[in-house]
């Protein structure tokens, strides 16, 4: 009996070490692989860290002022003049109109003859 | 039996096979005991050791983790950054892991030829274990160093202040130095604060902090910042600074003091002449003044907007006599004397409600001490404690007393937004909090009546050239035209020139303080008093910032006359 356990001792240390062995490898293969991934996040995040900055730099006004000076005579760019501001109160009321209710009543009856004005203006295009 | 007879302390040992064999494993089993204890002592005293042994991960004093900690970005009032950190790559070497130093140096200066090779030799050789060779480089740069393949040579990323927007928030935002440690400006102030503690503990290395919110506008910096530049060039002047501030929170919009540096090369700040002028210097704003001595007469109830004061003469003290720049010679009212900037009817109203209720009017509106700010660049006014009847007459417009352009505009912003003092800040803030930190310092009715009294001299006074220029955005002002002090007299043709304004009038929502320092006639046909350079710059301001923050032009009369106290009426 002592010898069957023996056996069965030896051999699962015998697997353990397999084991163990193999273990070891991987774990050190998972780090090199961690350290890997590690670095090329850091590169990317200096990367992105330059390209964030360069992203402020282009949206800040003194960067953008002297473009819109270059191409204010092409784009007829200018200050905003006090003539140009109006308020809502400002606006004319819409022109109260009647429904034209003839038209209506061609359209219905068009409508009902097959014909649709809008479809065949659609068409058309 | 024979054996018996030995000595009587003998004992005779009559040990069977067995038993001496038993003995012998006894002693075995001791001696192995002992050798397994031996081993086990040995391991055991190994692992104190590595246990107490100390690696040495300083880098020339500093921790690995000091050099990449991270500061926080800074953002404008609209989320634009204004400093950010980029991750840049340092190159250093580990002289004892070198083989061939001149090899190494061969190589280096190669890629990098502005390195001086007999420095660079000395600082490979030898038995160090680190050394910085060139910190901050460029991606590039460190692309071509790998290639080289130089054995004890790597590269650290380290974080670096960036600013993107330059120089133009330089006196706001101050710079760091090679450690990324504040040395000036909000950076400073934050490492005072909470960075400070936060990389102290170490919760600030290598991770994203969350962004810290100024008040500054970057859109109106620019355009301050603009305008004070062609100020400098139009005017000839030597400096000029300027400061806007919400008056109903007491956030710095924008905060400009030309001539100013590059925060990214922080060596510029310390050129002379580079201070900040709102925070850091004072001066005799002159008759901007006036605006105080009226308001604290008009709120001490002695003075009323109708009284009339004597203009005819100038005042005598002593050897000396005060009298007007552009007199008027005459009997002037309140409004006038305000409109036509009388020394003369200023010193009158001063008196007509005492020196001693002037200067204290003078520190309840905050112009004792430094300006309340989060700048570490401040400094302390200078005001006499008591007023004599000389200092208090000068005082009256303006001189012989000197204040920070900083506590001018809060001044101004307290005596338009209906009378409230709010101390200015950097950080956002909420009307509700402002709420909180302020106290009245005069009435509302005194608040009406000084809206009306500058949007007066904006109309028809020494304001109108500025007001010209920003027509429609009801801007109100004071002028200030002070002579500069050299040498302890007052130099004549060397004029600081400063212009006090809130806009829009009618419910004044931001108040400006600008100066231009020894400004020149632009042409033959202007002048060179504050109206025709600090006023106009003013209106220069005014009329591109006004639109960006939703202020509409209104050429309405109606407005104006709106702003007349019903005793004038």
């Amino acid at each position: 009996m002592i010898r069957g356990l023996n056996i069965v001792l030896a051999v699962t240390s015998l697997v353990a070490l397999v084991g163990v062995y193999g273990l070891k490898y991987r774990v050190e293969e998972t780090a090199t692989r961690k350290a890997e991934l590690e670095s090329r996040i850091e590169h990317q995040q200096a990367t992105l860290s330059v390209v964030k900055a360069d992203w402020a730099y282009l949206n800040q006004p003194s960067q953008i002022e002297p473009i819109v000076e270059r191409h204010a005579d092409e784009l007829k760019l200018a200050v905003a003049d006090e003539k140009q501001f109006a308020k809502f109160e400002d606006l004319p009321m819409r022109p109260v109109s009647e429904p034209d209710s003839a038209a209506l009543t061609d359209l219905i009856k068009s409508l009902d003859a097959g014909i649709d004005p809008a479809g065949g203006k659609i068409e058309g295009q | 039996m024979a054996m018996a007879s030995l000595g009587g302390n003998d004992t005779i040992a009559l040990d069977g096979a067995r038993k001496a064999r038993g003995n012998m494993t006894q002693s075995r089993i001791r001696v192995s005991i002992v050798l397994l204890l031996a081993v086990f002592g040995v391991v055991a005293g190994r692992l104190i050791q590595l246990g107490n042994e100390t690696v040495d991960t300083t880098i020339e004093g500093q921790s690995r983790a000091a050099l990449t900690a991270t500061r926080p970005p800074i953002l404008d009032r609209n989320g634009l950054e204004m400093a950010v950190d980029i991750k840049v790559p340092s190159l250093y070497a580990e002289p004892r892991r070198i083989i061939d130093v001149d090899e190494a140096v061969e190589k280096l200066t190669s890629v990098m030829p502005d390195l001086d090779r007999q420095w660079l030799r000395n600082k490979l050789t030898g038995d160090k274990g680190f050394v910085w060779i060139k910190r901050e480089l460029s991606p590039a740069m460190e692309e071509k160093i790998l290639h080289l393949g130089i054995p004890g040579i790597d590269f650290i990323t380290e974080s670096k202040r960036f600013y993107p927007g330059g120089p133009t928030a330089s006196h706001v935002l101050g710079s760091v130095n090679v450690d990324n440690q504040g040395i000036a400006g909000i950076e400073k102030y934050m490492d005072s604060e909470d960075v400070g503690v936060l990389q102290a503990v170490g919760l600030a290395r290598g991770r994203a902090l969350e962004p810290v919110n100024l008040s500054i506008d970057m859109r109106v910096q620019n355009v301050m910042r603009d305008q004070l530049e062609d100020a400098l060039t139009r005017y000839k002047a030597i400096a000029a600074s300027g400061v806007m501030l919400d008056v109903h929170t007491g956030e710095v919009l924008a905060l400009v003091s030309l001539p100013d540096f590059d925060p990214n090369e922080p060596a510029t700040a310390l050129k002379a002449g580079r201070l900040n002028a709102i925070t850091a210097g004072k001066f005799e704003l002159g008759s901007v003044f006036k605006t105080m001595t009226i308001a604290g007469a008009l709120e001490s109830g002695k003075v009323k907007l109708t009284d009339s004061f004597d203009a005819r003469f100038g005042v005598k003290f002593g050897r000396y006599t005060i009298t007007d720049f552009h007199g008027k010679h005459r009997i002037l009212t309140v409004p006038e004397v305000y409109k036509y900037s009388s020394n003369v009817g200023a010193i009158h109203i001063m008196q007509a409600y005492g020196k001693e209720a002037y200067r204290a009017f003078l520190h309840k509106m905050g112009f004792d001490g430094a300006p309340q700010i989060e700048l570490p660049e401040r400094t302390e006014s200078n005001i006499p404690q008591t007023f004599s009847d000389v200092t208090a007459a000068t005082a009256a417009f303006g001189h012989g007393i000197s204040v920070t352009p900083m506590q001018m505009a809060v001044a101004i912003s307290a005596l338009v937004n209906g009378g409230t003092f709010i101390p200015a800040t950097l950080f956002e803030r909420t009307p509700q909090q402002a709420l909180a930190v302020s106290h009245p310092v005069v009435s509302e009715a005194t608040s009406e009546r000084m809206r009306y009294l500058m949007r007066l001299n904006a109309t028809d006074g020494s304001g109108s050239l500025g007001d010209k220029l920003a027509r429609g955005y009801r801007m109100g002002g004071k002028t200030g035209t002070a002579e500069k002090v050299e040498n302890g007299r007052y130099a004549a043709n060397k004029n600081r020139n400063v212009f006090a304004s809130a806009f829009p009038m009618e419910a004044p929502k931001y108040a400006m303080v600008i100066l231009v320092d020894e400004p020149k006639r632009e042409n033959d046909h202007s002048g060179d008093t504050a109206g025709w350079n600090a006023g106009e710059v003013t209106g220069r301001i005014i009329a591109r910032v006004a639109p960006m923050l939703g202020i509409a032009p209104n050429l309405d009369p109606a407005l104006d006359s709106e702003l007349v106290p019903p005793e004038l009426r």
